[in-house]
């Protein structure tokens, strides 16, 4: 059995009295690819922020790689890249500087190396010296993308990755993520809506619904109880407010 | 490791954005030009009245008529950088407000915060990084403004500053680095606790008009004109009841009062028999007001939202 990599408990967040996570307990085990799937305002995004230290939990807790989110912050952000849905940069400067900053924020021994590195790991060397603000949407999900894996840490959240992607661009990062978990035994939280990338790419799933967790299973599990893809949405469907009303519409 | 402090990195980046930015660039430029005006003008009136008395000391003696000593010598040659403190207290507060707007404001705006916030350091790192910036670029200007007026003061004609003066002169530096720091990190505070860009400007810049023009007011009778002459600002309070008690009361916070009375005692050019009518000196008042501003700045920094990619419209 694979040691936990993630681990939560009773997570809950609450602004000014609505309950946006509603003690959301799961464990993700080191290795996997996890597709957090949800409706537009179920916690998806809450929930990323919390495990990712920049929001402080109302109750609850949670572990990553061992280290609560609470009360041992920095070693949880030592352990941790993280991919906003849109990934904004300091426009003035090029990629390689942009790049350089944050792999200095992070503590990266011989920075300049390792950006070169990611920079060709990511199939991007080409971008390094140009400026970011003409960039396009893909250009700068791989620089988001270099930006999370700089310190190699060993899990990866992506907030809504494929969002605003052509398909090259999906196709492009469905790739990234296999091989940076395949080759580098990251493990990678997504936050996503699109049912079609979840059953290309991830070994489990879990679905968020106002709040709550309403399902959670290995794609396994899932698939051979559901078949393919068409009765994967119908379960996601059936399992979010908006799906069961498209349902009855 | 990598061999910059994650401080030090904050610093030097912010320091390095907020010096490419045309409107920071523009108010420190313009107020580097306005304190070499200011020495420009010091040192054009003293060379005059020294060439005239020197052309009459001249023509008198000459004459075999006694010769009445130099009027260049009988008034501080410190007083010739009064106007400079006018313009530490207006186009020096609001470029350091514009200072401290903007070294939040680029991350803000950039959207780069949460990419920042996943960062294993401290949230006081951050804040410790924008300060040292702020301050940093407040020093910068400070320096111009002084190697301008140590420069005007060794090019003048018949005058020596002694020991004790040039020190007067450094704690005049000093004390505008530290009122143009107290604006600055207000604009620091304010564009880390607003949620939208334009009341992060101008809730600072309403404080400095508030501290310049209308607690003067309050505090001595001054009308706004009279607030921006150096000599005029330090006019006696009406002896009043009212003004007996704001002035003790709203003396101690009322920032541009202390700078002024603090440059005019520095300067040599606080009239005699004039104080302060604060409690507490103005020199304390300039000292307590800036840490304040900077726990303010701190506490700002240190709970701002880093989820938040921007300002909200």
């Amino acid at each position: 059995m694979p040691d936990p990599m993630i681990t939560i408990d009773r997570l809950t967040q609450v602004f000014d009295g609505f309950t946006a996570l509603d003690a959301l307990s799961m464990t993700i085990e080191a290795g996997e690819v996890f597709g957090f799937l949800g409706h537009n305002g179920a916690g998806k995004t809450t929930t990323l922020q919390m495990l990712t230290t920049l929001a402080r939990p109302s109750s609850g807790s949670a572990t990553i790689a061992g280290h609560d989110i609470c009360t041992d912050a920095l070693a949880v952000r030592r352990s941790i890249g993280y991919v906003p849905e849109n990934v904004r940069l300091y426009d003035t400067m090029t990629a390689a500087e942009n790049l350089l900053f944050f792999a200095r924020l992070s503590g990266v021994d011989k920075p300049k190396a390792r950006v070169a590195e990611v920079l060709e790991l990511l199939d991007c060397a080409a971008l390094a010296s140009a400026r970011v603000a003409g960039f396009s949407k893909g250009m700068r999900q791989r620089i988001g993308l270099a930006q999370a894996i700089l310190h190699q840490p060993k899990v990866l959240f992506l907030d809504e990755p494929s969002s605003g992607l052509d398909p090259m661009g999906i196709k492009m990062l469905r790739d990234v993520i296999t091989r940076l978990n395949r080759d580098f035994g990251m493990t990678i939280f997504m936050n996503t809506h699109l049912i079609s990338e979840i059953a290309k790419t991830c070994t489990s799933i879990a679905v968020l619904s106002h709040g709550k967790l309403v399902y959670h299973d290995r794609i396994e599990a899932v698939t051979a109880r559901y078949g393919d893809e068409a009765a994967l949405e119908a379960l996601y469907l059936s399992l979010t407010p908006q799906g069961r009303l498209a349902q009855v519409a | 490791m990598s061999d910059f402090s994650p401080n030090w990195l904050i610093a030097s980046q912010s320091a390095r954005f907020v010096l490419r930015e045309r409107t920071v660039a523009l108010l420190a430029v313009l107020f580097v030009v306005l304190v070499l005006i200011s020495a420009w003008l010091g040192w054009q009136a003293t060379s005059t009245v020294n060439q005239i008395y020197l052309q009459a000391a001249a023509f008198l003696a000459a004459a075999g008529q006694p010769v009445p000593s130099n009027p260049v010598l009988e008034i501080s040659p410190l007083a010739l950088m009064r106007n400079m403190s006018v313009y530490v207290a207006l186009i020096g507060a609001l470029a350091a407000i514009v200072i401290g707007n903007r070294l939040v404001s680029i991350d803000r705006k950039a959207g780069v915060l949460p990419l920042i916030g996943i960062r294993p350091l401290h949230r006081s790192a951050y804040a410790d990084g924008k300060i040292a910036a702020l301050l940093g670029l407040v020093l910068g200007l400070i320096a111009v403004a002084a190697l301008m007026a140590v420069t005007t003061l060794l090019l003048l004609p018949a005058l020596r500053l002694t020991g004790a003066q040039w020190l007067q002169l450094a704690g005049f530096m000093a004390i505008s680095a530290l009122y143009m720091a107290c604006f600055g990190l207000i604009g620091l505070a304010a564009a880390a606790w607003a949620k939208s860009e334009t009341v992060g400007l101008l809730l600072p810049v309403t404080l400095w008009l508030t501290a310049s023009f209308i607690l003067p007011q309050l505090t001595a009778n001054l009308n706004p004109t009279a607030a921006i002459n150096p000599i005029s600002a330090l006019a006696a309070a009406p002896d009043t009841g009212f003004f007996h008690l704001s002035g003790a009361l709203l003396g101690p916070l009322s920032v541009a009062d202390a700078y002024k009375f603090a440059s005019a005692n520095l300067l040599d050019y606080l009239p005699q028999g004039l104080s302060s009518p604060s409690v507490i000196s103005p020199v304390a008042s300039l000292i307590l007001l800036t840490l304040a501003a900077g726990g303010l700045a701190w506490r700002a920094l240190t709970r701002m939202a880093m989820t938040q990619g921007e300002f909200d419209v």
